[in-house]
This record gives C-alpha cells, sequence and structure tokens, in this order.
C-alpha cells in the first residue's frame, strides 16, 4: 500500500512537470495548427541557461530564494526569446503554406537545436550529461510510517511553483482580454485579423508565453532528475506532447489531465515492471490513443470544411 | 440499371438530418433524382445547401434518416463507395488537382475498368449476404486490388490497353467540355472558368448517374451563364443523368430546373416548379427578409395568388 | 509528370507479356557481369553499398512522403525489422549451401530468399502499423510513425535473442555490389511504373486534395496502405543489405536519426521526384563520407573528422528549415530526369499509341 502511496505522489509530481510543458504545445497548436516539434529542444535550452546562471551565482548564492528566483527567470526569459525568433524567422513565414512544410522546418529546428548542443566546441556543452547543481537542499517534508512513504521538499516545491504557473495560466487565459484574443485566434487566425485583433502579436506573445513555461518546468526536471543532456529535450518533450494529445491538443485544461495521467501510468508501469521500458510507456500511450480516440479526452473532432 | 428503367430515384433522401454539436445544420431534407431531372437546390447562404450535398456523398453521416443511391441505403459509407455507386459532385470552392494535367485530373475519375479476378457483381451479392460474407467480401476486394497493382508493375498487356481505353475515354470528355486544346496544361494554370468545366469533366469520369453541381456558374460572366445553361442540359441528355444543382443565380436556376428546393437554417421551407417557389411567402422572407412584403405590397399580392 | 503508361513507339520487337519483365533481365546481367569483371577495393565496395542502401531507402521513402503527400519520419523502423529478420535467417542457413553450383551463387541465392523474407516481414508491418494511422491527420502520422520506429528499437534493446543493445554479430557477410545494385534497379523501376500507371495518379490525386480524390472513387486509405506497403518492403529489403555487409548490427543503426536522415534526402531532392530521391541519397552519402576521409587524410587529429562527422546532424536540421524557407520543392521538385530524355531514348510517349 505504502508502494502504491509513494508511487502516486511521485507519480503527481512528475505530472505537473510534463504539464508545463504540455501547456506550451496545446497553445501553440491551439494558435497555429502545428506541432512545435522544437518545443522540447527550447526547453533544453533553457536548462542549460539555467546550468549557466547557478554556476555564475556561485555555492552560496543559488541556494538563497533569490538566487533560485534569478535561476528560473533568467532561464525563462531566454526561452521567451528564443520562442519569439523560432516563431518570427521559421513559422511566420510559413504560415499560410500546407502544414507539412511547417511541421518538417519545426523538425529541422528540433534536430539542429538537439544535435547542435551536442557538439563539444565553443558555447556548445557537449554530450555528456551533467549534473545540475544543487539548488534545493533535499530534505525530507514528510515521511510516513518507517519511511514507506517519503515526501521530498523539493517535490512540495515543485508541485507549489507548477501549480501557481498553471493557475497563472488558467487566469490569463480564460479572464483576461488577451486571453480571449488568444482563444480568438485560435479559432481562425485570419477572421480574428479581420476583427482588429492583432495576430502576429498574439501568437508571438503566446510562443513565449510557452516556451518560458517550458523553461520553468526544465528546470523543475532538472532539480529532479539532477542531470542534464542535450537529449533530453527529445525525450521530456515527447512526454510532454504525448500528455496534450492524451488531453486534447489544442485544450488547456486537457493538457493538464493529460499530464497527471500520463504521469501516473509511467510512474505505475514503471514501479511494477522494469524500468528499461520507461520510454515505451509514453509511446504506447500515445498510440493507444490514437488509435481509438485521437481527439483526445477533451478535444472535439475537427471537421474540415468540404 | 433497374432502377433507371424502373423510374424508380437514382438519388433519394428521407429525412435525413445532420446535427453539429448543438448545430442543426440540416433537418429532415427529402429529396429524389430520377433519370431526366434537372433540379435545383437554393437558399441564402448559411442554409445548409453544401452540408445536403456532404450528407449525400458520403462526406457527412446523417444522424437520423436515410440517403439511397440506386436503390442502396448508403448512410456511413465511405465516399469513393458511394462514388461508385453512381454519384458524383462537384466542389464550391474548386478542389482540382492543381499539379496534375487536365488530361491526368480526368484520368483520376476514370479509374480502370479493370476485369478484376472476382467482379465488382458477385463482390456486391456477397455484399448483400451480410455478415461473414460481406467481410469475405472487403478481403477479396482488396485481393483483386493487390492483383491490379501486380499487372501494373509487370506491364501486362491488359493492363495496357485498359490504360489507352481509360485515356481515350478522358480524352473524350475533355472534348465534350471544349478542353483538348488544355489536355497537357496544369490544372492551376487554367483560367477560372475552365477550371470550372474541367471540374465536372472531371465528375463526369466517375461514369455517374446523378450528377451534383456546387456553385457551378460561381464567378462566371453573363456570356459563359449562357454557355453553362446550355451545357447542363445537353450533359443530361448525352450521358444520361440526374443533375442537381446548388446556385445562387436565380436566373440560372429558374431558367434550367424543373424543380427547386428551398432550404433557409437547414429547413426545406418551400419545394416545386420555379413559378412556385418565386412566389412563395416563406422564400421571399427568408431571401429578402420579413419585412419586404409590408414594404413590397405587389410582391405581397404576387404572393398571395 | 505522369504520362501514359503506353509502350514506346518501337516495333514489337518481344512478345507483349515478357515487356515487363525484360529490363530486369538486362539488369541481371549487366550487373553480374559487372560484379564479375570488376576487382573493386573493399572500401570501394563498402562506400557503393552504403550508396545503394540509401538510394533504395530514399525512393521507397519518396513513394509514400512524395508521391501520396504523407509524413511517414519512422522509415529506419521498417529498416531495422528488415535487418533483423534477414539477419537471422542468414544464421539460419550459414552453414547450407547448395549443391552443385558455386559457393558464390550458392550465396547469393540465400542472401536473396534472406532480403526477401527481410522485405515481406517488413511490409507485414508496414500493414499494421499503416491501417490504423493512415485514417489520422498528417501531423498524427508523422508521431505514429516516429513512434513506431522507436518502439522497435525498445523491443530489440530488450529481446537477448537479436543481440540486444550489444547488437547481432556473425551474419554472413554475403552482401554484393551485384545484389545491392540489382535491388536499387529494382526499386527505381518500381517507383517509376507507379508513377506512369493510373495507380500512381491516384497517389498523387491525393497528395493534392485527398477530399477530392475520395469523391471521385478513389479509395484513399486502401490506396495510401498499399503504398506504405511498398515502401517499408523496400525498405526492409535495404536493411537485409545493409545487414549483410555490416559486421554487427545494433538498435542504434536504426533510430531516429536514420530516418531523418532519409527524410533529409527525400525532401532535399524533392517530395515526389525519385531522381531527386537519388541524386540527395548519392549526395548526402557521399559527401560527409568524402569529408571524413578528407580530415582523416589532411589532419593527425583523429578527433577532428568525428567531429566533422557529428557536425552533419545538426546541419541536416539547419538544412531542413532553409529549404523549407527558400526552395520547399527541393532540387528536383517532382521532375524525373527521363521527363526531359532526348527523344531516341525509349521513354513513355504522351498520349496513346
Amino acid at each position: 500500500m505504502s508502494d502504491f502511496i509513494q508511487h502516486l505522489i511521485n507519480g503527481i509530481a512528475s505530472g505537473t512537470i510534463y504539464a508545463l510543458i504540455a501547456l506550451g504545445y496545446t497553445m501553440v497548436y491551439g494558435v497555429l495548427k502545428l506541432i512545435n516539434f522544437a518545443h522540447g529542444d527550447v526547453m533544453m535550452v533553457g536548462v542549460y541557461v539555467g546550468y549557466a546562471t547557478a554556476f555564475q551565482l556561485g555555492r552560496a548564492a543559488r541556494t538563497t530564494l533569490w538566487g533560485v528566483l534569478a535561476i528560473f527567470l533568467v532561464a525563462m526569459a531566454a526561452c521567451a526569446l528564443i520562442g519569439f525568433l523560432i516563431e518570427r524567422f521559421a513559422y511566420r513565414p510559413l504560415r499560410d503554406k500546407p502544414r507539412l512544410t511547417a511541421l518538417i522546418t519545426a523538425i529541422g529546428i528540433s534536430f539542429a537545436l538537439s544535435y547542435g548542443f551536442q557538439l563539444d566546441f565553443g558555447p556548445l556543452p557537449g554530450a555528456a550529461p551533467r549534473a545540475f547543481p544543487e539548488v534545493i537542499q533535499p530534505t525530507e517534508w514528510l515521511v510516513l510510517g518507517d519511511r514507506e512513504v517519503v515526501v521530498w521538499n523539493w517535490q512540495v516545491i515543485s508541485l507549489l511553483i507548477a501549480a501557481a504557473l498553471m493557475v497563472g495560466l488558467q487566469y490569463l487565459v480564460f479572464r483576461t482580454r488577451f486571453g480571449r484574443a488568444m482563444r480568438a485566434v485560435s479559432f481562425d487566425h485570419r477572421v480574428a485579423g479581420l476583427m482588429g485583433i492583432p495576430t502576429d502579436r498574439v501568437i508571438a506573445v503566446t510562443f513565449m508565453l510557452g516556451s518560458a513555461l517550458a523553461a520553468g518546468a526544465g528546470i523543475l526536471y532538472a532539480i529532479k532528475d539532477t542531470s542534464v543532456q542535450p537529449l533530453m529535450g527529445l525525450y521530456v518533450g515527447l512526454k510532454a506532447f504525448v500528455a496534450a494529445v492524451v488531453g486534447g491538443i489544442g485544450n488547456v485544461p486537457g493538457a493538464m489531465v493529460g499530464a497527471l495521467l500520463l504521469g501516473l501510468i509511467e510512474e505505475f508501469v514503471v514501479g511494477y515492471t522494469a524500468s528499461s521500458w520507461r520510454e515505451a510507456v509514453a509511446f504506447g500511450v500515445l498510440i493507444l490513443v490514437l488509435l481509438f480516440k485521437p481527439e483526445g479526452l477533451f478535444g472535439r473532432v475537427a471537421a474540415e470544411k468540404v | 440499371m433497374s432502377a433507371a428503367a424502373n423510374g424508380e430515384p437514382l438519388l433519394q433522401a428521407k429525412d435525413a438530418s445532420i446535427e453539429f454539436g448543438g448545430l442543426k445544420a440540416l433537418q429532415r431534407f427529402n429529396l429524389e433524382i430520377r433519370q431526366g431531372d434537372l433540379q435545383g437546390l437554393i437558399g441564402p447562404n448559411g442554409a445548409g445547401k453544401t452540408t445536403a450535398f456532404n450528407v449525400l456523398t458520403g462526406v457527412y453521416e446523417p444522424t437520423s434518416g436515410d440517403v439511397f443511391v440506386c436503390g442502396q441505403r448508403v448512410n456511413g459509407k465511405k465516399p469513393h463507395r458511394i462514388n461508385r455507386l453512381g454519384l458524383a459532385r462537384t466542389f464550391q470552392n474548386i478542389r482540382l488537382f492543381r499539379a496534375l494535367t487536365a488530361l491526368d485530373n480526368v484520368r483520376v475519375a476514370c479509374l480502370s475498368e479493370s476485369r478484376p479476378v472476382f467482379s465488382a457483381e458477385r463482390l456486391a451479392a456477397l455484399r448483400r449476404e451480410g455478415g461473414a460474407w460481406a467481410w469475405m467480401a472487403n478481403g477479396l476486394d482488396a485481393w483483386n486490388n493487390y492483383y491490379d497493382w501486380w499487372r501494373a508493375l509487370l506491364l501486362a498487356p491488359g493492363f495496357l490497353r485498359e490504360e489507352e481505353e481509360l485515356t481515350r475515354r478522358a480524352e473524350q470528355l475533355l472534348e465534350v467540355m471544349g478542353l483538348s486544346h488544355r489536355r497537357d496544361e496544369e490544372a492551376r494554370n487554367l483560367p477560372y472558368g475552365e477550371q470550372r468545366r474541367l471540374e465536372i469533366a472531371r465528375a463526369l469520369g466517375t461514369r455517374p448517374r446523378v450528377l451534383l453541381l456546387d456553385e457551378p456558374a460561381a464567378g462566371m460572366n453573363t456570356r459563359e451563364k449562357a454557355d453553362l445553361m446550355v451545357l447542363i442540359r445537353r450533359l443530361r441528355e448525352q450521358f444520361s443523368l440526374g443533375i442537381l444543382v446548388i446556385e445562387h443565380d436565380m436566373k440560372l436556376v429558374m431558367g434550367i430546373c424543373e424543380q427547386i428546393t428551398v432550404l433557409d437554417h437547414g429547413e426545406t421551407i418551400a419545394v416545386g416548379t420555379p413559378e412556385k417557389v418565386r412566389a412563395d411567402r416563406k422564400v421571399i422572407e427568408a431571401y429578402l427578409g420579413d419585412s419586404y412584403l409590408e414594404t413590397h405590397p405587389e410582391a405581397a399580392q404576387e404572393a398571395a395568388r | 509528370m505522369v504520362e501514359s503508361a503506353a509502350p514506346a513507339a518501337t516495333p514489337a520487337l518481344l512478345p507483349a507479356w515478357a515487356r515487363g519483365v525484360t529490363p530486369v533481365v538486362i539488369a541481371l546481367g549487366a550487373l553480374a557481369f559487372a560484379q564479375w569483371s570488376s576487382g573493386g577495393s573493399p572500401f570501394f565496395v563498402y562506400i557503393a553499398s552504403v550508396v545503394g542502401v540509401n538510394c533504395i531507402l530514399a525512393v521507397s521513402l519518396n513513394i509514400v512522403n512524395g508521391m501520396t503527400g504523407q509524413f511517414s519520419i519512422g522509415h529506419a523502423g521498417f529498416m531495422a525489422v528488415g535487418a533483423y529478420t534477414a539477419g537471422k535467417i542468414s544464421l539460419a542457413f550459414a552453414d547450407t549451401a547448395v549443391a552443385g553450383v558455386p559457393v558464390v551463387a550458392s550465396d547469393q541465392l540465400f542472401l536473396l530468399i534472406s532480403l526477401l523474407a527481410g522485405g515481406t516481414g517488413a511490409a507485414l508491418f508496414g500493414f499494421l502499423v499503416g491501417l490504423p494511422s493512415l485514417r489520422l491527420r498528417g501531423d498524427y502520422l508523422a508521431i505514429v510513425t516516429l513512434g513506431f520506429g522507436e518502439i522497435i528499437r525498445v523491443i530489440v534493446q530488450n529481446t537477448p535473442a537479436l543481440g540486444a543493445a550489444l547488437g547481432l554479430s556473425g551474419i554472413p557477410q554475403t552482401s554484393t555490389l551485384f545484389m545491392v545494385w540489382f535491388w536499387v534497379f529494382v526499386t527505381v523501376l518500381v517507383a517509376r511504373r507507379i508513377a506512369h500507371s493510373s495507380h500512381g495518379r491516384s497517389l498523387w490525386a491525393i497528395r493534392e486534395d485527398e477530399v477530392a480524390a475520395e469523391a471521385m472513387g478513389v479509395d484513399t486509405t486502401a490506396y495510401k496502405v498499399r503504398s506504405f506497403v511498398i515502401s517499408s518492403f523496400f525498405a526492409g529489403v535495404a536493411g537485409g543489405l545493409f545487414a549483410h555487409f555490416i559486421p554487427i548490427i545494433n538498435p542504434n543503426s536504426f533510430g531516429f536519426v536514420k530516418s531523418m536522415e532519409v527524410v533529409v534526402m527525400v525532401v532535399a531532392g524533392g517530395l515526389g521526384s525519385t531522381t531527386g530521391a537519388i541524386v540527395a541519397a548519392v549526395a548526402l552519402t557521399l559527401l560527409p563520407e568524402g569529408l571524413r576521409t578528407a580530415f582523416n587524410a589532411f589532419s593527425s587529429d583523429p578527433a577532428l573528422a568525428q567531429k566533422a562527422d557529428q557536425i552533419r546532424m545538426p546541419i541536416y536540421g539547419l538544412l531542413l528549415v532553409v529549404l523549407m524557407l527558400a526552395r520547399p520543392q527541393g532540387l528536383f521538385g517532382t521532375r524525373e530526369v527521363w521527363d526531359v530524355l532526348p527523344r531516341w531514348l525509349p521513354r513513355r510517349r504522351k498520349g496513346v499509341a
């Protein structure tokens, strides 16, 4: 039983991290109808920026509240910038071209980033995994029984940060004018433009938001996993993508639900079988969903106008 | 074949309805097209005309009601199956194969009348048995197609002959529509009016019994529309078709259609001859607004008769 | 682009039924002669084999991604199925030979059997993967094919009988230039004949406008599945060939990286052009090899050559982006070299014979 609870807690913890990344996928798909393959890799860049910042701050500074805040903010800002650049120069010119063109471009960027960061010269970090510097001193926050169930402090902090970011996003999307503009653009960007909505700006900000959230999630993930390597963007990004699809891509609450589900499924499968099947879980879930309910839990089947 | 001979309808909709979420796009739509018919489907924008076409051709499955093509119930069947039963269409926004030549556009539609290992009649008979036989019919159909691919890859003489016949038939259709000079031109380079004609030629390639034309005159000038009216009548004779036209141009619709169905917000508000429909009160209100009849007493008099 | 399949205007030298297979017979003879009369350094044989395998992969992927306009990015998964299937069968036959013929011929015969088995296995997977996923929209199909490739990799990694992560070794290295380039020839021939037939036209129609194609009587799902199956068959054969000139095959050779390499070849050559696929495959195989050789020859630092290799991947990524922005139709677009050849070569004529 205690195993079960432990897995439950771990699953929720990773689920919230996936949720933050999944939100980026789903928001971008909502406004652009494009699966941004490069999303996970932008996150990876953010994590490395955070890593560099943590190093610059030094051991003492980075464990303070301000230090941690700085790491997050710098990484999120960097990702927002990268997201903006990618959208502006790679996706915007292709907005009215067939979707396949944009998809190929997204894959190209993903490739360039993930393999580029594996190179070993100049500022590029190289393929070897590095340990993410200690930012939060791991202490047990809650212990049940004889160490049967342990909740770590960083899990709680991670959960709180993730929850705060998600609540913030919900507020933004559903209670602000900008959020309404986002939703309008996601229905039909041409009509939204005719209604006077600055479509380009809305899309750019959506991208920046999604990327920033991903950076935050990435750092939380790095804290949890304690290692960073250039291919983490692909792996984690894929899981978040699956989460978004499960919830119904384009649907914001759906992404969160899907991510939690995926986190739990992954944790339970790995817990009760073997960890070498971890990667296959995400793909397995994805294929099952696509086969039986491709529009996801909350998605609507998009009817093409004939 | 037999359906036409008996005068049975080639295309029939019985209370066909479709809903999208809460939106009732089409309600209790009824239609009968027999060989030689030339009917029209009109209504203000958003009335559900193209939706009706989509339901008839299988793009959407009706949420209630039935559609019959040549006597067979086609609810839920895929559009290509329904097309094979004898129903062809054109599209409101031209959907040609843009990078293919005019000839190739038509050739795609004229798919080889190959002599398959298992004939269409035998397969249809099996399908009618239902259950496991129908499932087996699908398997045999797949075998037909793999066999056909082998014939293509090995350049079997029978296959080459069929390709020649197919090409000949496509060329004839281009000639009928006056497009022979555009044979090797890519479809996207054709002028608008010719593109519309090409779409019709392509639809005819599928050897339909019923032809659905979705706004065939859109964007045409007066002269072209007049030619189109003559063409549609001629096609009906030449190919023994039943034709249903969606159009906004009243002159064209009233000019060639023998019976007109009027839709508004998914509902049928009038059915009848052009004269009857033109004077129908509800039709006038739908197109011109409720207050029109009050401000134009002479039209109200007309409608009252 | 798609002309009539009517035969050329030359008088009928051959009986009608033989016209299809004649080019294959001629190719067999020519290639066998070339093989027998040439020596060829091992390095040359290796390079030419890799080029050949990549050509098969690119031309076969072009059938799905180019002609049919779908987006399959897991091609290496089918290659893996073919490689391991063919490898295991060859291992089983390793000590047998056909009596009465020279060993070389017997080897080639068993190789052929293994290749056909590998191709068929891959085709079967193509069917299993294609049938459900080709109902999905373009971007979802991409994900599913990607997932398939990765799942194959994970399965192999966890299967000791297939060598797991260390790889499968000991496969008889019976591949010859003859066999490799014979299959290149067959793949190109099949691609060309499909393109010139009514089936090919239906595939192009699906690429142009799937809804319209469906409305014109084309069973789009069935056609998409069929193109998928044919494409995976040849990917399987390519994998089988690969297994017979590479001493050890391991799952990493067939990962996402390999799939993307093939995608880049097809996109750069032009989605829909068999010629483009071949040119791109040759160029993108020889270029890195050439660079690596040059680095090895001119510099003493072995790491530099490796770096040159590593830089290949991000450059491919950037190449894709630049291509899509500047020249999305690739090198050849949808044109073929045989559409512009001079008239004295036997080629398909426009119109009816």
